[in-house]
C-alpha cells in the first residue's frame, strides 16, 4: 500500500507531550492536550451514562446499528486518510478508530453484547479505552474524506463527532475549545475571541479608513443596519487576523450596493459544537438566530470560514425548526453571484504570482462550494495551478475539526495531519495559496512555517480585494452610505 | 450419503434459506424503520437526495473511487464479489434445482462463463486471503471471522468446481457435493448475522449517513435534563 511515511525523528516529535506528568497523574488521562480538571472518579460509567442519555435523544443508534454491522474491515480507509498516509499507524486506521466507539456500542448497547457480557463477562469499559478514545478522536479532523473511500458507506468523520460528544459530556475536551466556548456562550463578549464591541468597531474604522486610502472610494462595514438582506458572521477571529479578507468583502458589497449588516449584538461565526458537541452546536446557532432576528435580517451571511458555514447552514434549520430559519449562504456564493451577474470588475493582470486553491473540506466534502471560487480564480490569476486531487476528494489542510485551536498539538498538526498537505503545496509550486476558511489558513501558515515552505497563505476575497476595480467616486461615497451607515458614520465621526 | 446429501439440499436447505430471508428482512426493516424514525425525530427533514443517489450509483459502479485513490485489494474485491454473486444464482444446474422444486426460473450463464467466474473467484478469494495476511492495515484490521468467512465461501465454490470438471469416484462426488450443500446451507444462516448482511443493508449507507447528520431540534434541553445538567455551565 502506497504510503508516505513521517521519518523516526518527526514522529517523536509529533507525539511528544507538553503536559506535565503530574497533571496527566491527577487528571488520570494521557493525552497531548490540555483538559480542564474533571471528576475522574468512575469514568467508564459515566461515559455509559452520557453515551445512553445521547443515544436516547438523538438519531446516533440507528447509525451506529448500521455501521456496526455493515463494517467489513477492509482498510480502504486507510488510502483516503492524511493521518495513517503520515503514520501508518494501527491506531490511525480510520475504521480501527471507529471501531473503538463500535465496540463500546456492541458490548454495552445491544442485545447481543449485553448476553456476551453477562456470559464471559469481559470487554468492558475501561479507563484505558476512554484515554484511547480520548487521545484518537483528537487526533483525526473529521474530514471525512475517508467516508468517500469506504464501500460500506462509513462516515468516520461522524463516528469522530459522536465519541468526542460523548467524552465532553464526561468532561474530556481540549480546554482550548471549551474556554473559547465559554467565552462565546456565556462571557462578556459573547464571542471566541473576547473581541469587545468597541475594539471591533475601532478595527472596523480602521479598515474603513485603510480602504478609503487604498481604493479611492468609501467602503463600510455596515454596524446594526435594520432589515438588512444580509447579516455577516464572520470566524470572529477575522477581525483580528485577517483584515484582508474583510475588506475583500466590504469591497464586493460596495460594489453590488446590496443591503448588509454586522450585528453589534453577536458577531461570531464560530461554531466550536460542530466539533464536539452538538449541545454546544444548538446554543451557538440559536445566537445566530436571535440576532438575525433582531436585527430582521433576511438571510444570513457567513464569511470565509468552513466549519461556521458548515454548522450554520446545515443546523439553523435544525435547531430553528424549519420554518422559522432564515437561509443561509456562504460569502463565495455570494460574491460568484455577484461576480457572474457582472456587479462586480475585478482587473485581470493584478496578480501574477503562481495561485492555487485550497479546499475546506467543510466546503467541498459535499460538493458545496467547488467550482464558483476557481472559475472566478482563474479569470484574473494568469498564473493559476490546481493541485491534485481537489474538490470533493481533496487533502485535509491537517487542522480540521477544531485541533487547529489547539495549540499546544501543532508539531502534531504540521507534522502528521498537514504533511499530505505540504507536499502537495510543495509539488504545485504555487506561491500563493487561497484558502478561504479561517481555520485553514491558521494551520496552513504554520504549515508552511514549520515545513519551511515558501508560499503565502490568503482568503479568496484578500485577492479580490487586490483585483476589484470601482469606476471614478460617486458622491455617495462621501455622504451616507447607500448600503447603510458605516462605523464613522454611527459614531458621528 | 445420499439420504443425507438429500436431507442438506431439501429440507435443511429450505431452512437455512427461509432463515437468511428471514433474518434479511429483518434487518433491513430495522434500518428502514430507523431511517423512518430518524427522520421523524429531525429539526430539518430536507435530506441532500441528490449527493446521496450519486453517491449510492459510484457504490454501485466504483470506478470513480478507484481512480481516485487505487486499491489494489479494493480491485480484487469488486473482481471477487462479480463471480461471488452472478455465479450461484444463475448456474444452470442451480437454476434447475429451483425448478424442479418451486417451479420457478430463469435464464442461466452459458457453461464456459460459469467456469470462468468460478475460477475467477477462487482466484480472488485465495488472493484476498494473502492480502489480508500481508497488507499491513488490512492484516491490522482482521479479525478471525473475516479470515473464516473467506475460508467458508471457498468451500461450495472449490467442491463446486471440482464435482462439474473432474471425474471422480461416485462416493467421492457425494462427500464434495455434501461439502458444496452444508456450506451453502451454513452460509445463509450466518448471512444476517455477520458482517456479509451487507449485502442487503449497504445501498442504504448513504441515506442512513446523510440522515445521521439530521439532529433532533431539543439537544440541548432534553441532553441536560436526563444528564441533570441543567443551568450548569458550559
Ligand atoms: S475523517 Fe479525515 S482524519 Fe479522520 S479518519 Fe477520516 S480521513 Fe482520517
Ligand atoms: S473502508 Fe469502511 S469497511 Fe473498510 S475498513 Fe475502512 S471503514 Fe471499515
Amino acid at each position: 500500500m502506497r504510503t508516505n511515511q513521517i521519518t523516526d525523528e518527526e514522529r517523536l516529535k509529533a507525539f511528544k507531550s507538553v503536559k506535565k506528568p503530574e497533571v496527566i497523574d491527577k487528571q488520570k488521562l494521557g493525552v497531548r492536550y490540555h483538559v480542564e480538571d474533571f471528576d475522574v472518579n468512575d469514568r467508564p460509567r459515566g461515559f455509559l451514562e452520557a453515551f445512553a442519555a445521547i443515544l436516547k435523544h438523538s438519531n446516533y443508534r440507528m447509525v451506529l446499528e448500521h455501521f456496526s454491522r455493515v463494517s467489513a474491515r477492509c482498510s480502504h480507509c486507510a488510502v483516503a486518510c492524511q493521518v495513517y498516509q503520515a503514520t501508518g499507524r494501527r491506531e490511525d486506521i480510520p475504521c480501527y478508530r471507529s471501531e473503538l466507539l463500535l465496540n463500546v456500542y456492541r458490548r454495552h448497547f445491544t442485545l447481543g453484547g449485553l448476553l456476551k457480557g453477562r456470559i464471559a463477562s469481559g470487554d468492558y469499559l475501561t479507563d484505558e479505552k476512554i484515554r484511547e478514545m480520548a487521545e484518537s478522536f483528537w487526533n483525526c479532523t473529521a474530514c471525512r474524506r475517508c467516508a468517500l473511500e469506504c464501500p460500506m458507506g462509513i462516515d468516520h468523520g461522524l463516528i469522530t463527532h459522536l465519541g468526542r460528544y460523548i467524552l465532553s459530556e464526561i468532561g474530556i475536551v481540549p480546554r482550548a475549545l471549551v474556554v473559547s466556548t465559554r467565552e462565546q456562550l456565556e462571557g462578556p463578549t459573547r464571542n471566541t475571541s473576547a473581541v469587545p464591541v468597541p475594539a471591533l468597531k475601532d478595527t472596523l474604522e480602521f479598515l474603513e479608513d485603510d480602504m478609503f486610502e487604498e481604493k479611492s472610494v468609501k467602503i463600510s462595514f455596515p454596524l446594526d443596519v435594520q432589515n438588512a438582506d444580509y447579516v455577516f458572521f464572520p470566524a470572529v477571529s477575522d477581525f483580528l487576523m485577517e483584515a484582508e479578507t474583510l475588506m475583500g468583502i466590504a469591497a464586493v458589497f460596495r460594489a453590488t450596493g446590496d443591503k448588509w449588516t454586522i450585528g453589534t449584538g453577536y458577531y461570531d461565526g464560530i461554531n466550536y459544537g460542530l466539533f464536539y458537541s452538538d449541545r454546544i452546536l444548538e446554543r451557538v446557532i440559536k445566537n445566530i438566530d436571535v440576532e438575525t432576528k433582531r436585527l430582521n435580517g433576511k438571510s444570513v451571511l457567513i464569511g470565509e470560514c468552513g466549519h461556521a458555514s458548515r454548522s450554520a447552514k446545515y443546523f439553523l434549520p435544525t435547531f430553528c425548526c424549519d420554518k422559522t430559519a432564515s437561509p443561509v449562504l456562504n460569502i463565495i456564493e455570494y460574491t460568484y453571484k455577484a461576480w457572474k451577474d457582472g456587479k462586480i470588475k475585478i482587473k485581470p493582470d493584478v496578480i501574477t504570482e503562481k495561485v492555487a486553491y485550497h479546499d475546506p473540506c467543510n466546503l467541498a466534502r459535499q460538493r458545496w462550494i467547488i467550482n464558483q471560487p476557481r472559475e472566478m480564480l482563474k479569470s484574473f490569476c494568469k498564473n493559476y495551478v490546481e493541485m491534485t486531487p481537489s474538490g470533493e476528494n481533496n487533502i485535509c489542510c491537517g487542522g480540521g475539526g477544531g485541533t487547529v485551536s489547539i495549540d499546544e498539538i501543532r508539531p502534531y498538526r504540521t507534522t502528521v495531519g498537514g504533511k499530505l498537505k505540504a507536499d502537495q503545496i510543495r509539488k504545485s509550486g504555487c506561491e500563493v495559496l487561497v484558502a478561504p476558511c479561517a481555520n485553514c489558513k491558521k494551520q496552513l501558515r504554520e504549515l508552511v512555517e514549520d515545513q519551511g515552505i515558501n508560499c503565502q497563505i490568503v482568503g479568496l476575497h484578500d485577492l479580490i480585494y487586490k483585483a476589484i476595480e470601482f469606476d471614478v467616486p460617486q458622491p455617495a461615497d462621501t455622504e451616507e452610505l447607500s448600503n447603510g451607515k458605516g462605523v464613522a458614520q454611527k459614531e458621528g465621526k | 450419503m445420499s439420504s443425507i446429501l438429500e436431507f442438506a439440499r431439501g429440507p435443511l436447505f429450505r431452512l437455512c434459506f427461509a432463515l437468511m430471508i428471514l433474518g434479511l428482512a429483518r434487518i433491513l426493516f430495522l434500518d428502514v424503520w430507523g431511517a423512518y424514525k430518524a427522520l421523524r425525530k429531525a429539526g430539518d427533514k430536507k435530506m441532500p437526495w441528490k449527493l446521496i443517489l450519486s453517491r449510492t450509483w459510484e457504490w454501485i459502479f466504483p470506478l470513480k473511487r478507484m481512480k481516485n485513490n487505487f486499491h489494489f485489494y479494493s480491485l480484487l474485491s469488486i473482481l471477487f464479489h462479480v463471480g461471488l454473486i452472478i455465479v450461484p444464482v444463475f448456474l444452470f444446474a442451480h437454476i434447475q434445482l429451483w425448478k424442479i422444486s418451486v417451479g420457478i426460473f430463469w435464464p442461466s450463464l452459458p457453461f464456459n462463463w460459469a467456469l470462468i467466474l468460478t475460477v475467477s473467484t477462487i482466484v480472488f478469494a485465495f488472493l484476498m486471503l494473502l492480502g489480508r495476511i500481508i497488507i499491513k492495515p488490512i492484516k491490522e484490521l482482521s479479525k478471525g471471522q473475516d479470515y473464516l468467512w473467506l475460508l467458508l465461501l471457498l468451500v461450495p465454490f472449490t467442491t463446486g468446481f471440482i464435482c462439474v470438471n473432474f471425474s471422480i469416484s461416485p462416493g467421492t462426488y457425494q462427500l464434495l457435493m455434501l461439502f458444496h450443500v452444508l456450506s451453502a446451507d451454513v452460509i445463509f444462516l450466518l448471512i444476517p448475522f455477520s458482517k456479509i448482511a451487507h449485502c442487503v443493508l449497504v445501498p442504504l449507507s448513504q441515506i442512513i449517513s446523510g440522515l445521521a447528520w439530521k439532529f433532533p431540534p431539543r439537544t440541548d434541553d432534553d441532553i441536560c435534563t436526563t444528564l441533570n445538567k441543567k443551568g450548569a455551565p458550559v
